[in-house]
């Protein structure tokens, strides 16, 4: 890794550590994503290949973060694979928490429009290529403070998929952005579940606070139930069968403006379509492109 | 489904006849023929096949595997890379890419356990593929990615068939298409064809071989009815001409990857 310059970590990703480096030969700022050997005798760690596969199908679009290439290393008689990634300077967690805690300093509305809009390009273009991410949370959609990009990252949890779909591990989504299927045991879940974590996104967006920052998966379902009423089968057929449908305390959905003060209508209208427990029944990110919320947006910058 | 495979990258490296076929020029110069190509991959395909059932990975695990090691000989020489190495990696890959991870140690193991029943890929017990241990396939692992440009997402058959035969109400065929689309990885199909045009050549023959009658069902769908019966040439002639192949014809070919040069 002699073309390139190390100048501090930035991060660890889900399977090794991120640096900031600049590419000798271009001066070019990027982010080396450095493989960990997860065991000592089972090679290239199959997130970081599944990862490199996802990204070079995907990466193309300007919604993504751009894998430049691929280094391959010997180090004391190992092979380490290096991800090299275009740098951007911060994420949202980070740009979300500089605007610090209440009512003022809001970010404005007409960021939080555009970084919605590209957010949900990316979306759409990992599903319509048969990828879900899995993982969508602030910290893994980079930003470009100075010119209002946003681009998704972190492809390692993200699946190719072709329907019908089969059961997947349970142990994916963080927490607070983990739609109620996967809380509640389903089988079967689909690109859907990305589109809760969009919604949780755009609310925290708004607040500057999560929407639902559960500490156990019990915690998060109730913090769900309590905003928008338990589940039924009228409001969601099938919920009673899932794995891990208990009788829950019923409470009646809240308006969703006392979570969300800040929002105007058509804001309100798209958030409850993205946190419709029915996953049949929840907004795609092909929909949402085209929802009125967008409508006054300057589509011509993207 | 469609859409997902349009835009992959396996959509996009699709080959045609000439590509798959091209022998190396290292491959050339120890004197291989376009058949001894053939062959070679054929019997690879099986090798894989038998690993990867004794290693009791999903069928699209080997059928992943077999679809990169296809493509590594489109673009590398079997001369520069043993086959007999490149096989067990490509599965040690494939069980990778689609989350179900077999220990390199386990593939070390089950690769000599399957070798007495592949006498032929393995002459001489002083070769060194008889010494091919864990940190070779490792090395391996690397160079292959290279090799693969890191493209690792393959597309199969398998689901656009099983929708296939729900959609023209043909669920009885389902095992026997399913061992056809099996088969077809003993050709170099899967590099050539969108994975639901191999999947229909297999209903077509299944339909022509079991006499039933879906020609309105294939008129309904409007594909190039041209390009399914190809496909089902190219199925056809595995079965007439490389079924069984001789020993002596796969130890010759493999004589000549031992030829030092």
């Amino acid at each position: 890794m002699d073309g390139y310059e190390k100048l501090e970590k930035i991060g660890e990703g889900t399977y090794g550590k991120v640096y900031k480096a600049r590419d000798k030969r271009t001066g070019r700022l990027v982010a080396l994503k450095k493989t960990r050997l997860e065991m000592e005798d089972e090679g290239v760690p199959s997130t970081a290949l599944r990862e490199v596969s996802l990204l070079q199908m995907l990466s193309h679009s300007i919604y993504i973060v751009r894998l430049l290439c691929v280094e391959s290393v010997d180090e004391n008689g190992k092979p380490q694979l290096y991800l090299v990634f275009e740098y951007l300077d911060s994420d949202l967690k980070k740009y979300i928490d500089s605007h610090g805690r209440g009512s003022s300093n809001p970010i404005p509305a007409k960021t939080i429009q555009s970084f919605m809009y590209q957010l949900l390009k990316g979306v759409a273009h990992c599903h319509g290529h048969g990828v879900m991410h899995r993982d969508l949370k602030p910290q893994n959609l980079l930003v470009d403070k100075e010119k209002g990009l946003l681009k998704i990252a972190d492809l390692g949890l993200g699946r190719a998929f072709t329907v019908p779909l089969k059961s997947y591990t349970h142990e994916i989504v963080t927490l607070w952005y983990r739609a109620p299927e996967v809380l509640l045991g389903a089988s079967h879940y689909s690109t859907s579940v990305d589109m809760w974590s969009v919604g949780c996104i755009f609310a925290e967006l708004s607040r500057k606070t999560p929407l639902f920052p559960g500490d156990s998966e019990l915690q998060q379902l109730l913090h769900i139930f309590r905003l928008l009423g338990t589940p039924s089968e009228q409001s969601w057929p099938g919920v009673n069968k899932l794995r891990d449908w208990h009788e829950y305390p019923q409470w009646q959905p809240q308006n969703l403006s006392r979570a969300v003060p800040d929002m105007g209508p058509d804001a309100l209208d798209l958030l409850s379509r993205m946190l419709m427990f029915d996953p049949a029944k929840r907004v795609s990110a092909k929909a949402a492109l085209h929802h009125p919320f967008f409508d006054d947006l300057d589509k011509s910058q993207f | 489904m469609a859409a997902n495979f349009w835009a992959s990258s396996h959509c996009k490296k699709l080959l045609d006849q000439d590509e798959v076929s091209k022998v190396a020029q290292a491959d050339l110069e120890r004197g291989f023929t376009p058949e001894d190509v053939k062959l070679m991959k054929i019997q690879f395909s099986s090798y894989i096949k038998s690993i990867g059932s004794n290693a009791k990975v999903r069928q699209r695990v080997v059928a992943t595997a077999i679809a990169y090691f296809r493509r590594i000989y489109t673009r590398k020489s079997f001369s520069e890379f043993d086959p007999r190495l490149v096989a067990p990696t490509c599965l040690y890959l494939a069980s990778k890419a689609e989350e179900s991870t077999v220990q390199a140690k386990l593939l070390v193991f089950y690769t000599k356990k399957v070798r007495p029943t592949f006498t032929s890929l393995f002459p001489s017990t002083d070769d060194k593929a008889y010494r091919y241990d864990i940190k070779d396939i490792l090395e391996m692992e690397m160079r292959l990615l290279e090799a693969l440009d890191y493209y690792l997402v393959i597309y199969h058959p398998y689901r656009p068939l099983v929708q296939l035969l729900q959609d023209g109400n043909n669920t009885d065929m389902t095992a026997f298409t399913w061992s056809l689309v099996n088969d077809t990885y003993r050709t170099d199909l899967i590099l050539m064809y969108p994975p639901f045009m191999i999947a229909l050549a297999c209903i077509y023959i299944a339909s022509v071989l079991k006499e039933k009658d879906t020609r309105a069902w294939f008129e309904e769908l409007r594909v190039d009815m041209n390009v399914i019966k190809n496909i089902a040439m190219e199925i056809l002639d595995f079965y007439d001409n490389y079924r069984q192949i001789p020993e002596e014809r796969i130890a010759a070919a493999v004589s000549k990857l031992l030829t030092r040069m």
